[in-house]
């Protein structure tokens, strides 16, 4: 499939980019997760798409996967209202404050600082420590 | 020698009438047990005393439950059946299951308790009850309503629960509710306490301590005492009379409120905290917080069926992204072509997942949940290695003049 992006056109591989799509949005919806940090590897890296391009794109895309993730889970009694409103404000002020502390960080710091987090919380659910 | 001839005809007459009306029996033979309750309500969880007066000798079970609180229960049986060497891949689920359900046995019984905590995850409730003899006591959760479901793959990739089968009979309903009663609650300390003293006159005693955060309302208290055991072969045939239903009351004030459909309640200002922290991490590190937030809330609220959170965490970012979505499109920087064609798909991914979750085991949840972060954190680690970061500069720079460009002709349209 061809895609016209501000007068520049990229050739996508929708196979790839559907099936890559397909997974994340299983595995995602599953675990209750966005999936932005699997979409944007899987356009930049397996479709060979420029960021620019990328980043409002896959935003888009995983929109579809969350909003349907939330009919389903809601189908299936497994949303709480309450615990919603208590999360839901916490995360508009999050995404509120979030820019403005991030611009006043060096974003490969708070990156490796992430990845040592996620190392020790994903070792904790594999009962490793 | 005289006694004996005439005791043992009578004895006989007597084992060949208790099968029939066993009821009466007891009735005549021990009288049931007196109960009261120290208190009357609890405050979020503490410690209440029952006590009362069981026929002298007898094994003292106190069985509570909440009575007004039902929760949800699921369990997916995929396991191969070791007998017929087939997996039946059945769906259980009922909407009747007590939000508290404990029983408590005779202190000397601690040992057995101690050894299931051993076996860790994969203890067997089943199992316990009988070395405790508290399947006598265990009857609440035999009552409930419990749907069962023939899966197959298919229907589960169409997001079906599969059809509905012919209900279970008494016998069958109670060995799934034990299995669904421990899937529930999970640990040995939340579903068995040994705390039942009594004297050899048959005065009873039981501290129970009820922990924070359990379903507010009423509780019922009843007392099984069992006086006599007797085996037949693999059959055991249990003498036993029940107390009256004795009931409390567990309060609660703001901010800690009760989630019905995860069946526990929790001190509010923790998840508002927990997201606000996750959160504003998520947008430093350029991932969402559902990353962090599922596992952490799992990990710190034990009492939160999976399926509930990640149930709740997803409807808290659509806002976010469709507010992104939003301030993208104004400037133009979305190709629709590529985000609906892969949208699509993900909307198909998104159909199948959420069922799948209640498929799985808070075990396996954790357990995938843990590699795919190990994964991320690869991906995170690799986006700070320094062949990336210069390929990411020019990309910035790139995206910094199209922004400015896309800004400026969005200006220009108005």
């Amino acid at each position: 499939m061809k895609v016209d992006f501000w007068g520049h056109e990229f050739e996508v591989n929708m196979w790839v980019g559907c099936l890559g799509g397909f997974l994340i949005a299983i595995m995602s919806s599953m675990f209750g997760f966005g999936g932005g940090p699997f979409m944007v590897p899987l356009m930049t890296v397996a479709l060979g798409l420029p960021m620019y391009i990328v980043v409002g794109s896959s935003l888009l895309a995983i929109f579809f996967n969350t909003a349907m993730g939330t009919v389903r889970h809601m189908q299936f009694g497994n949303f709480d209202l309450l615990l919603f409103l208590a999360m839901f404000p916490a995360a508009l002020l999050g995404g509120y404050f979030g820019p403005q502390i991030a611009k006043r960080l060096s974003p490969v710091v708070v990156k490796r600082v992430a990845c040592v987090g996620l190392v020790l919380l994903g070792l904790k659910l594999l009962g490793l420590y | 020698m005289k006694v004996k001839f005439s005791v043992l005809p009578l004895l006989a007459l007597v084992m060949m009438v208790l099968p029939i009306i066993p009821q009466a029996q007891a009735q005549e033979t021990a009288s049931a047990p007196t109960i009261t309750l120290d208190k009357t309500s609890l405050a979020n969880g503490g410690e209440i005393t029952v006590s009362g007066q069981a026929p002298a000798g007898a094994q003292v079970y106190v069985e509570v439950y909440a009575a007004d609180k039902k929760v949800r229960a699921n369990r997916f049986d995929g396991k191969k059946d070791p007998k017929t060497g087939k997996i039946p891949y059945k769906f259980y689920l009922t909407h009747e299951m007590p939000a508290f359900y404990k029983i408590f046995v005779p202190k000397d019984m601690q040992p057995e308790l101690d050894k299931a905590k051993a076996a860790g995850g994969g203890w067997k409730y089943s199992e316990v009850l009988k070395k405790t003899g508290a399947n006598a006591a265990y009857s609440e959760p035999a009552k409930i309503k419990v749907d069962s479901y023939q899966a197959t793959i298919m229907a589960s990739i169409l997001g079906s629960r599969g059809t509905l089968l012919d209900p279970m009979d008494e016998k069958a309903t109670k060995s799934e509710s034990m299995k669904l009663v421990k899937g529930r609650f999970r640990s040995v300390n939340n579903l068995l306490g040994a705390s039942v003293e009594t004297t050899p006159e048959g005065a009873y005693t039981a501290k129970m301590k009820l922990r924070k955060g359990l379903a507010p309302g009423k509780y019922n208290v009843i007392v099984t005492a069992v006086t006599a055991r007797t085996m037949d072969g693999d059959k055991e045939t249990v003498k036993k009379v029940k107390s009256e239903v004795a009931s409390f009351e567990n309060k609660q004030t703001f901010p800690t409120v009760y989630l019905g459909n995860a069946g526990t309640s929790i001190n509010l200002l923790w998840p508002f905290l927990l997201t606000l922290v996750i959160s504003i991490f998520g947008v430093l590190m350029g991932a969402g917080g559902g990353f962090i937030l599922n596992p952490i809330l799992v990990s710190i609220f034990p009492a939160l069926p999976h399926t509930i959170v990640a149930g709740t965490v997803m409807p808290t970012v659509l806002f976010s992204q469709g507010s992104g979505i939003y301030n993208y499109s104004k400037i133009k920087f979305i190709n629709w072509k590529l985000g609906i064609g892969v949208g699509c798909a993900m909307l198909v991914g998104g159909f199948i997942g959420p069922k799948l979750t209640e498929l799985i085991t808070l075990d396996q949840f954790k357990f995938a949940f843990g590699w795919i972060l190990l994964v991320l954190a690869g991906l995170m680690f690799w986006q700070t290695t320094p062949g990336y970061l210069e390929k990411n500069k020019k990309e910035q720079a790139i995206l910094k003049e199209f922004k400015k460009r896309a800004e400026e002709a969005a200006k220009g349209n108005q």
